[in-house]
């Protein structure tokens, strides 16, 4: 990962940056939010995994595939989130924890939903991607042992 | 008949056009209103010609700003029929309905002692019985909510005062935007020796609130719903009352006398304003009241019952909304909370804001309101004095093309 986010996700912000208007753009999100590479199953949403502060409900596991690579299975209710989320999971799937752990939300600006990252408490995409890296961080420590 | 196009003129920020290049639509009032430039004028004066703090120096400017601090305080308990002695300024209607709590409930009621409130309360007139329940061992009764009307159920709340030392009921819903019949609670829980708060942070935008004839003990009051600043409202009581209350936050400003042996307090209002006042705020609250008295409150009410009840209309034509509470009902505010059946409230508000307007999502504070309707959350159109038909025509068109895009 030489720039702001992995290389691999320069197609889908272009996607983004391509899209006549900020409806055209969420519109996007809502069809990444519909095919969630890693979904979390509704059944496994528990208080443990649950983000606290978010209006809307939403979840993340993180842990460490067989070859010790990071593994992100998000779900939330509202598709915005949830598009995000999928988006996020494309992005650090697959990476070493440690690159995880040094991730910014440059990605989500540049795709043109800075909304996204405001600190507002309400915030529930910041939320969950905060919790993203601090779990990455936990995991690389865990992994360099 | 008000000049609503006069009325925008004196609100800057309503010419705010957002990032997206879309003017702002400003829907979220039962949040906290808009300020009008006299508010945000004498706030600046103050700070520019004599800041200083009140009630301790004796110089020029010490003596000016404690006169227009006691100034807001004569114009607004007068603007809400009260006594300016039984005002107790505080950080809003939260704070004051604490001070209810710790200064009055705390060092009159025990256990076993009753409170009444209702399903339809915010948080803030929920909680601080809870933490008195745990302290004290007093019984917190819920009054219901009927489901289809989304009115309290009065025959409940009836048998709920038997035995009742207090009840805290809001004036307003600010979800439901219901307006409680509260003469008629204060009236009946009188009539059993229950002494009564009510919150008025909803109502005090929409209605002339006045304490005298309300009858009411204690009234809740936020400034910064009715075109005041945030960070201040008052508790309004009365001479009983107030008389058997005890201090709730102790330091400077509220003693008589303090020794190495202990403290000795002032009496009324000043025993319970510890600390430097909220002086600016208290100014542009005035500011704001002396704004609102140039109208019959009357106006307002009837002016913002016409757009709701015919946003409620439209809105409750497109498919899969659902409207929470009666806005065509000639006492609800300007509240219109709703949902739709298949696009999650957080995404419907932020498609909504894609198109300039500003709405609010969430539970509202209110959990267990949230939890008799069966949501978890709504979305809230809040429309106040400065809003027009013309805004709520443009909200219907982008609310039928975020529904008719998205669902």
């Amino acid at each position: 990962m030489t720039s702001l986010w992995p290389e691999h996700l320069d197609g889908i912000v272009e996607e983004f940056k391509d899209c006549f208007d900020s409806m055209e753009r969420y519109e996007l999100l809502f069809d990444y939010a519909k095919n969630n590479p890693n979904p979390l199953p509704i059944e496994e949403w528990t208080e443990e995994n649950q983000i606290l502060g978010c209006q809307s409900r939403a979840h993340v596991i993180c842990s460490l595939d067989e070859g010790g690579l990071f593994l992100l299975k998000a779900g939330a209710d509202a598709q915005i989130v949830q598009g995000l989320m999928s988006i996020t999971a494309i992005a650090v799937n697959g990476l070493e924890p440690i690159e995880v752990s040094k991730l910014t939300p440059a990605y989500v600006e540049e795709m043109g939903l800075k909304a996204a990252l405001s600190p507002n408490r309400a915030n529930g995409f910041l939320n969950m991607f905060n919790r993203v890296v601090k779990e990455a961080k936990i995991l690389s420590e865990t992994y360099d042992d | 008949m008000l000049d609503i196009k006069a009325i925008r003129a004196d609100f800057p920020i309503l010419d705010r056009v957002l990032p997206n290049g879309k003017n702002l639509v400003y829907f979220d009032n039962a949040a906290t209103s808009q300020k009008p430039q006299c508010v945000i004028d004498a706030m600046s004066n103050f700070y520019e010609n004599y800041n200083s703090n009140a009630h301790r120096s004796n110089h020029t400017l010490a003596d000016e700003a404690s006169s227009a601090l006691e100034n807001a305080r004569n114009q607004i308990s007068n603007f809400f029929g009260a006594k300016p002695e039984n005002m107790i300024y505080t950080s809003g209607a939260t704070e004051a309905i604490n001070l209810v709590s710790y200064g009055w409930a705390k060092n009159n009621l025990d256990n076993g002692d009753v409170i009444v409130i209702t399903e339809m309360e915010h948080h803030a007139d929920i909680v601080p019985w809870q933490e008195l329940s745990k302290e004290k061992g007093v019984e917190v009764r819920y009054v219901p909510i009927n489901n289809e009307t989304f009115m309290l159920d009065m025959e409940a709340f009836e048998i709920a005062l038997d035995g009742a030392a207090l009840v805290c009921v809001t004036h307003t819903s600010n979800v439901l935007g219901i307006r409680n019949p509260i003469e008629k609670i204060i009236k009946i829980s009188k009539a059993k020796n229950c002494k009564v708060l009510i919150d008025c942070a909803q109502g005090a935008p929409h209605e002339k609130i006045n304490f005298e004839t309300l009858g009411a003990d204690f009234l809740a009051i936020s400034a910064h719903k009715m075109a005041g600043p945030t960070g201040i409202g008052c508790l309004l009581t009365s001479n009983e009352r107030i008389q058997e209350m005890g201090p709730f936050m102790t330091g400077g400003s509220m003693i008589k006398k303090v020794t190495t042996d202990g403290s000795t307090f002032k009496d009324g209002h000043e025993m319970f304003e510890t600390g430097t006042p909220r002086i600016a705020e208290a100014i542009g609250w005035g500011a704001a009241v002396g704004w609102l008295e140039q109208f019959n409150m009357e106006d307002i009410h009837n002016h913002v019952h016409e757009i709701a009840a015919y946003a409620g209309k439209e809105m409750i034509k497109i498919p899969g909304i659902k409207i929470f509470g009666d806005p065509t009902n000639k006492d609800s505010s300007g509240a219109v909370s709703f949902l739709h059946e298949t696009i999650q409230s957080q995404d419907l508000a932020l498609l909504l804001d894609q198109g300039g307007y500003a709405v609010r999502t969430g539970h509202h504070c209110a959990q267990p309101l949230m939890d008799a309707l069966g949501v978890p959350s709504t979305n809230r159109a809040s429309f106040w004095i400065y809003n027009t038909q013309e805004e709520v025509e443009g909200f219907i068109t982008h609310l039928k093309y975020i529904c008719e895009r998205f669902a």
